[in-house]
């Protein structure tokens, strides 16, 4: 592997769980959302 | 440790505890019920969202000794280490999808995979799982216990022992009252940290430590096969006891199959897809520390590869940073160690007292929730005990994934075959064990026949895993195809030498011994289970009003 590939491999796996951070970020909001406008608990 | 690079004061790392800790508190009061339903300790109602859910099976999944078996694997097998070590962890979420989906439907309301095997079968099948479960989740307790005073002792002033008696305490205050509900409440935002701390430290160290020049500069640290994206070593070594212990580990741990009865019907995949990038990306990510690690030449401290996470993070990160990932490893265990304590106490209430003990129809909620919450203070209790004495309990994961294995297929095959029966189930799995012991543990007389035996076996075992891979996603004639091509392919490369690697060959053993015994003691079975029985079997425990009125409770 380049030197360019293998830092390329390192650090995609941050902004890969960066991208996961963030669809489980905008679903919790959502969810959270909906439970208060609905007037019942979260969980 | 703490020697090699900067620690902790004390006052910090009681402020970090307290916060963490003191936060994690806070949500579970905040969810609490003055009178909590049984159903809900368990599932929380089987109708959690995609956010929570997510977040949860992926903080489960993710616990300390993940980051730092992947980072050892780094270290060990060079660039494709922490491949084998992460993307089939990962892909045991992934495969047990479509199972789960088949589960749901047959049990919409269960609580736990052992209460569904009762109904299927009978109390054999269910205490044998039910009980590989309980051994396996008081084995991740203890080793979370262990990962959280080993870091408390390594980062600050402070004693292992004080450590475990912290995170114990934490762990268990916060998890006690509100049960699975705290536990998957909490989970999102040990996610959020977790995965967070994440995203900064990884390319913080990355650059600190040299950035690209490192790969130029310690090249030569490397052996051919660690800098070989495609090592046969890392291969063999890591990556395909693994992919054997797929299934396995998915069948046989009730923390994911609780998530599963948790979360609601419709987002169950995304929820396990999700889970499984996230878990797959953060655990590869932190073992690429073992492959810096590699390159920089480090030497861990004291000879044990469980320090290298910790010597990177006190040599490269600031204090600021530091405390992040001090955080990242208190979340990382705190999340799985209280889905270890809402695992075991479903066990003990729904398969234990609600099953064997009070009967379903006369199993009372309250009586259950207290088994619960007592559950949880004696697995605390006996945890504390196994990670005090610093006893290798780790070695009976050895036993307990080779019962996992001996389950998967008799577990599966009850979902879709209707003439499986509880002799058949029972039956397969012990002699599974019985011939995985010798083979895994050299016990067998070193001959051409015997070797010859075990090779056949783990032949078989190879197409069973993968032909029930494809089951899962393809049905049944993409299986057959896929299971007789892979014995066929595999053949001429494993018979003669896989009988050397005994971990592999006493894996795949399991898989083709409780295969062949099950096939064979019930494909002459005239009788055709019904599966519509299980849901009238198996349900809620709480009365219909209790469900009501928790479903109307105040908004937080």
């Amino acid at each position: 592997m380049t030197t360019l590939t293998l830092t390329a491999y390192v650090l995609v796996w941050p902004a890969i769980v960066a991208a996961v951070l963030f669809f489980i970020a905008r679903g919790f909001l959502k969810e959270w959302r909906e439970a208060r406008q609905e007037g019942r608990r979260i969980i | 440790m703490g020697s090699e690079g900067q620690q902790l004061s004390a006052s910090v790392v009681i402020l970090l505890l307290v916060l963490f800790f003191g936060g994690t508190m806070l949500m579970s009061i905040l969810i609490s019920k003055k009178k909590e339903n049984a159903d809900g300790y368990m599932t929380a109602g089987n109708n959690i969202g995609f956010g929570i859910s997510a977040a949860s099976m992926t903080a489960t999944w993710i616990w300390a000794s993940s980051m730092y078996a992947s980072a050892t694997s780094g270290y060990t097998y060079g660039i494709s280490g922490p491949i084998h070590y992460g993307l089939w962890g990962a892909l045991m979420i992934l495969f047990i999808y479509p199972f789960g989906r088949r589960i749901r439907a047959v049990a919409p309301r269960a609580h736990t995979l052992a209460e569904v095997m009762y109904a299927r079968h009978g109390r054999s099948s269910q205490l044998m799982l039910a009980g590989s479960n309980v051994v396996g989740s008081l084995i991740s307790l203890t080793s979370n216990f262990i990962a959280g005073g080993a870091l408390v002792a390594m980062l600050s002033p402070f004693t292992f022992t004080q450590g475990i008696l912290v995170m114990a305490a934490g762990v268990l205050l916060y998890t006690l009252w509100s049960g699975f509900r705290a536990s998957v409440l909490t989970d999102f935002a040990q996610v959020m940290a977790m995965l967070g701390a994440v995203v900064v430290i990884i390319p913080v160290v990355f650059f600190a430590a040299g950035g690209p020049d490192m790969f130029e500069a310690g090249a030569t640290n490397l052996t051919p096969q660690q800098s070989n994206f495609f090592s046969s070593e890392a291969f063999l070594h890591q990556g395909a006891p693994y992919i054997a212990a797929v299934l396995a580990y998915a069948i046989g741990n009730q923390t994911i199959a609780q998530r599963l009865f948790a979360v609601r019907e419709d987002l169950i995949k995304p929820t396990f897809i999700t889970a499984t990038i996230g878990y797959g990306a953060t655990v590869i990510g932190i073992g690429m520390l073992g492959v810096m690690a590699l390159y920089l030449g480090l030497e861990p401290v004291g000879g044990d590869t469980n320090n290298l996470i910790p010597q990177l993070a006190t040599t490269y990160l600031g204090p600021i940073l530091l405390c992040v990932f001090f955080i990242m490893i208190i979340g990382s265990l705190s999340s799985t160690a209280d889905s270890d304590l809402s695992a075991l106490s479903s066990i003990m209430m729904a398969d234990v007292y609600g099953q064997n003990v009070a009967g379903r129809k006369k199993a009372d909620p309250k009586t259950m929730l207290l088994v619960g919450r007592v559950t949880m203070i004696v697995a605390t209790g006996a945890a504390l005990y196994f990670a005090s004495g610093q006893m290798n309990i780790l070695d009976l994961l050895v036993f307990v994934g080779a019962l996992w294995g001996a389950l998967v297929f008799p577990v599966i095959a009850s979902f879709y075959w209707g003439k499986v029966t509880n002799a058949a189930f029972t039956v397969g799995t012990l002699a599974a064990m019985a011939v995985f012991i010798p083979v895994r543990f050299e016990m067998l007389p070193d001959n051409l026949l015997v070797n010859l035996g075990v090779d056949v076996l783990s032949v078989i075992g190879i197409g069973v895993i993968l032909g029930l891979m494809a089951f899962g996603f393809f049905g049944l004639r993409t299986a057959k195809w896929v299971g007789g091509i892979s014995i066929v392919v595999s053949a001429p490369f494993v018979i003669g030498f896989l009988h050397d690697y005994h971990v592999l060959s006493g894996s795949l053993v399991a898989y083709s011994v409780s295969t062949l015994v099950c096939y064979l003691m019930s494909f002459r079975n005239s009788k055709n289970f019904d599966f519509a029985l299980i849901d009238k079997r198996v349900g809620d425990f709480d009365p219909e009003e209790d469900q009501k009125t928790d479903d109307t409770a105040p908004t937080h």
